[in-house]
């Protein structure tokens, strides 16, 4: 906030972030990081602070990345091979072992290497160097992955990745350059922030999707916890059948349920011809009747903004070292909040001012705020400087840094959640914060671990599990009208789940089975004192994740600065840290 | 009061007339002037007006697998002869390219075969997409090869000039790939054919190489990063050696240095001579050197540095070259894109004749030119690229009769594939070349500021 006391920078300043200035200069300043020359800092409590909470937590911090299965990050976790000159990684004493393919003895004669199905794709699992961060995205539509689980014997054989998900890099190495591709694993020496934010904080290492598929149930169900209740606004698509690929199913009760991506109905960076909206509610919506304040934060949603390429709007776009060339940085299919009618900003309308930033009205005042909580990730770290801290954010990287394989990589990934961590490390409220890293869906990479089908789905088509029109055994879940439904069949497949808190375990890695609605599951357990979505969403079905957490203690695990370019820890936050961009 | 006003008139005359001599003795175009005086002031001066930041690649340590790839990279033992590494003919001294003036360079068993095509530089080779055909357009990545094959033969062609080159890329055009015929993808694919070349390192076959791998010195680093199937499976062995040398060449700064002094002029750090400022005009001026056309030479929109080629492929016509040896064979004809050596297009004969626009960093400090090695120095090349249609009597031989045999590297019948369209190409017989003597010359002073390794560079 030297902003403040600077009269030159004050006047630009106040041109361009007028709110944000009043704010840090004359309001009750919490933001008080870096030098505060001739600040009195007042004792008043934020807002957010003030709220009662179930746990010591006044803030959620969700970064919800893209496609990783939990094998491919941490599947011989804690051991990295540290060839000579990479990044080395070293794993503490006592770290506890993971559920991974060292503990299960997969790294070898494992049965997608010799199940002949695979073709010249079998393979055994592989190190991914760092020199193969560029890898190929794989198949992770709802029906592949289904298929890839081979479950028709009635015991779940994960022994069909490279036939059904796997992808292959043209002219790669060995399995690299096959189907074979899908068993790639990284290690430390590669996703190093991410080993390190284990070896110091908690991990969940049965962590699942809710329901097999890509990035658009993902995004929902860990707002919402349900996909079903499906509106089609425009459509080019029948429901899905296995010789014609499509976003959604009957439900069996006479609507629809979403099973692939689809853009959003309405946005105005939407694709005109395939639009849908849901009918259900989300997190958001809770949010709201209990006036706690949240937020959406997608990179590249601010349409005003110009990159330095000089792009702008919804084609904006950054640079890729991945694909050297430029990525879109906002993706429609992604956005969680944009597919509820009452959680939606299709104009991508900007916040009156820094300060109404969460809120439904403008503090203050009777006036709604036209964001409605849908903002662009820089907004983030610009509400925080100002003080103004929402107690719930979702966070979602300009998708070069989002991690999925194809247009973004473990590097870039690693570059936006360190700096996310780093800068909220540096906040007077990291005491009361926690930062849950987690994953939209697995990109369809191998996994070797199945949880038993909990939601079963019996489409003729599109479920496949065990056998055709099948997934799992009984009775589907309940969908919008309180009836069985079909298209929910899961817990899908195996995701990382961090917890980065000063209030997470430390070195500990938890087993409780845990989904992504058990996000929604926690808010709702922290502020809205158990309240469920409904309408059959899963956070009143999902584990919890408390288990990372040591709420009976004193919330002292100590904060860990990570180099954002090879993952290191570093003995001090790194430079303008205080001050990110997405960019 | 009337005095001063005459030495006003007066000294305002003499900056009038100062600044109309600047303006007319500049080689910066009077319609540039008009429209963007401030610019010009500074491009006469020899400064760049718009300085930029350039994105360079990111400087890091070589990864293990780079440092695996550098060490074969020098090893000779690669070779069928034990005494020649890539290093023989890619030298990092020149550019990684040969450091003699052979059109063709020596190889096989007693290192006294030749080969076929002039060796090209390793460099800036970092950005080269795949092979492909039309444009670069995600709309179109369903469609097939052979599906824009088919399409290519209704496009019409747009002339090609320094303004529009966004239009021409919209034309289905072959471009990326490596090798003067594009016919392989990446790094890692490309290391395989010189190694296995009868006329180059004569490696023998890929079993020989994998074997050779396998009682190396490299086999426990191998093992440690690509786990033990590699002292299982020869063949992976053998592909991840390749990957690693293409690592290699991805990886280290001295394969993409960018330290022209070129690159210090783009980021305001440099300043052309009169001779490089009116050398980098005449590249860039669509009716005379139009060489910015294909070498392109500004930044992207991202900042990436100019890689001064636009990766595709032309068919300039070059001379047939009589010091290759297999060209002592009249019914041989290297027609590039459509084979001999690339096989998959030798039906799309519209393609014959067609080779990749290499980079012009660092040509200046080659001592062969073309993909046949025809010309050796500069001179000859701005030589052929002036005369080659006004005066064809002096590129190409002539008959008793005084028949000039143009474009005699490409047989009768595919002449018509050679680019007559775009400048300096656009011309007739006795026509004035697009460029003069002065412009070559100050055009070789503009490509020596390509060379890597400027004294102020940063």
């Amino acid at each position: 906030m030297t902003l403040c006391y600077a009269p030159r920078f004050k006047y630009i300043a106040m041109l361009t972030f007028a709110s944000m200035t009043l704010q840090g200069c004359l309001g009750s300043s919490n933001s008080t990081s870096g030098p505060a020359p001739a600040a009195t800092p007042t004792a008043s409590v934020s807002p957010q602070d003030a709220l009662a909470t179930t746990y010591p937590i006044k803030h959620v911090v969700v970064i919800y990345n893209e496609n990783v299965s939990f094998d491919h990050y941490f599947a011989t976790y804690p051991t990295a091979t540290n060839p000579s000159g990479e990044q080395p990684f070293n794993a503490a004493a006592g770290t506890p072992a993971a559920n991974n393919l060292v503990s299960a003895n997969l790294l070898s004669n494992n049965p997608n290497f010799t199940n002949t199905l695979n073709g010249a794709g079998a393979a055994n699992p592989f190190r991914l160097d760092i020199s193969q961060v560029g890898t190929a995205d794989q198949n992770h539509a709802y029906t592949a992955e289904q298929q890839a689980y081979d479950d028709v014997s009635g015991t779940a054989l994960l022994d069909l990745f490279p036939k059904y998900t796997g992808s292959a890099s043209a002219g790669g190495a060995g399995a690299f350059g096959t189907t074979g591709q899908v068993m790639g694993y990284f290690d430390g020496n590669t996703v190093t922030a991410l080993w390190n934010y284990a070896q110091n904080f908690a991990m969940s290492d049965n962590a699942y999707t809710d329901t097999y598929g890509p990035s658009t149930p993902g995004a929902l169900e860990v707002v919402s916890g349900q996909t079903n209740g499906l509106q089609l606004i425009a459509t080019t698509k029948q429901p899905f059948t296995l010789a014609a690929y499509s976003y959604y199913i009957n439900d069996n009760q006479g609507g629809f349920t979403l099973i692939n991506d689809v853009d959003p109905a309405h946005d105005i960076c939407s694709s005109a011809t395939n639009q849908v909206m849901l009918s259900g509610k989300n997190i958001g919506d809770l949010l709201n009747a209990g006036s706690i304040t949240w937020g959406g934060f997608m990179g590249g949603f601010n349409l005003s903004t110009v990159n330095d390429n000089g792009t702008t709007g919804c084609g904006r776009t950054t640079y890729s070292e991945v694909v050297r060339g430029e990525v879109n940085d906002y993706i429609q299919h992604h956005n969680w909040f944009q597919y509820f009618a009452t959680t939606a900003n299709p104009t991508h309308a900007r916040p009156t001012s820094m300060a109404a930033v969460g809120y439904t009205t403008v503090p203050g005042s009777t006036t709604v705020d036209p964001a409605n909580h849908e903002y662009d990730v820089n907004d983030f770290y610009a509400a925080v400087q100002a003080g103004n801290f929402p107690s719930v954010s979702y966070l979602k990287a300009p998708s070069y840094q989002d991690a999925h394989p194809g247009y973004s990589d473990p590097l870039d990934e690693q570059a936006f959640v360190t700096q996310v961590v780093n800068f909220l490390q540096q906040q007077p409220d990291w005491k009361n914060t926690v930062v849950i890293v987690t994953y939209d869906d697995s990109d369809g990479w191998y996994d070797h671990a199945f949880a038993s089908t909990a939601s079963p789905s019996l489409d003729s088509q599109a479920d496949q599990l065990n056998g055709a029109g099948l997934c799992g055994t009984g009775t589907a879940p309940n969908g919008m009208n309180g009836k069985p439904v079909n298209g929910r069949c899961g817990p899908g497949t195996r995701i990382p789940m961090l917890v980065i808190s000063p209030w997470a375990k430390i070195n500990y890695i938890s087993h409780v089975q845990v989904s992504q609605a058990s996000v929604v599951r926690f808010i709702e357990d922290n502020w809205l004192a158990g309240a469920r979505v409904g309408g059959g969403a899963f956070d009143a079905t999902a584990g919890s994740i408390v288990d990372m957490f040591n709420f009976s203690g004193s919330g002292n695990a100590p904060v860990l600065y990570l180099d954002p370019t090879v993952g290191k820890v570093l003995s001090a936050p790194p430079a303008s840290s205080t001050t990110p961009v997405a960019l | 009061m009337r005095g001063l006003k005459m030495v006003v008139i007066l000294s305002g005359g003499a900056v009038m007339a100062w600044l109309i001599y600047t303006v007319l003795s500049s080689p910066v175009p009077l319609l540039a002037w008009l429209q963007h005086p401030e610019s010009s002031w500074l491009l006469t001066q020899g400064e760049n007006p718009h300085p930029t930041t350039l994105r360079l690649p990111p400087v890091k340590p070589l990864s293990a697998v780079a440092l695996i790839g550098r060490k074969l990279f020098y090893d000779p033992e690669l070779s069928g002869s034990g005494k020649l590494s890539c290093a023989s003919c890619h030298n990092p001294q020149h550019s990684y390219a040969p450091v003699n003036a052979l059109s063709v360079q020596r190889g096989g068993a007693d290192i006294q075969q030749f080969g076929v095509r002039a060796v090209p530089t390793l460099t800036y080779l970092y950005r080269q997409g795949d092979f492909s055909i039309g444009p670069a357009n995600e709309a179109l990545e369903d469609v097939t090869l052979s599906d824009k094959l088919k399409h290519s033969k209704l496009v019409k062609v747009t002339r090609k000039t320094t303004l529009n080159t966004q239009i021409s890329a919209a034309n289905l055009v072959p471009q990326g790939g490596l090798f003067w015929d594009g016919r392989a993808d990446t790094l890692q694919q490309q290391a395989l054919g010189p190694l296995l070349n009868p006329l180059e390192m004569d490696a023998g076959s890929t079993k020989i190489l994998a074997d050779k791998l396998a009682y190396s010195v490299y086999i426990p680093e191998l093992v440690q990063l690509f786990g033990p199937a590699v002292q299982v499976d020869r063949n992976l062995l053998l592909v991840e050696a390749l990957f690693a040398l293409s690592r290699f060449q991805i990886e280290d700064p001295s394969f993409h240095a960018f330290t022209s002094k070129y690159d210090a002029w783009l980021q305001g750090q440099a300043r052309f001579t009169p001779a490089e400022l009116s050398g980098y005009l005449v590249f860039n001026d669509p009716n005379k050197g139009n060489c910015a056309a294909c070498h392109l030479d500004q930044p992207t929109r991202d900042r990436l540095p100019p890689l001064f080629t636009d990766s595709e492929y032309e068919a300039l016509g070059v001379p047939r070259n009589p010091n290759i040896p297999a060209n002592h064979d009249q019914h041989y004809d290297d027609l590039g894109v459509c084979g001999p050596y690339r096989t998959d297009l030798k039906n799309q004969t519209q393609y014959c004749g067609m080779f990749l626009t290499p980079t012009l960093r660092n040509a200046a400090t080659r001592q062969a030119f073309f993909h046949n090695g025809a010309y050796h120095t500069l001179n000859q090349v701005l030589n052929f690229y002036a005369l080659r249609d006004v005066a064809p009597q002096n590129i190409y031989p002539v008959d008793t009769h005084g028949k000039v045999d143009q474009y005699n590297d490409i047989p009768a019948t595919l002449r018509a594939n050679v680019d007559v369209s775009d400048a300096p190409f656009n011309r007739k017989l006795n026509d004035p070349p697009a460029f003069n003597a002065q412009d070559a010359a100050d055009l070789i002073a503009f490509l020596r500021t390509l060379n890597d390794g400027y004294a102020g560079a940063h």
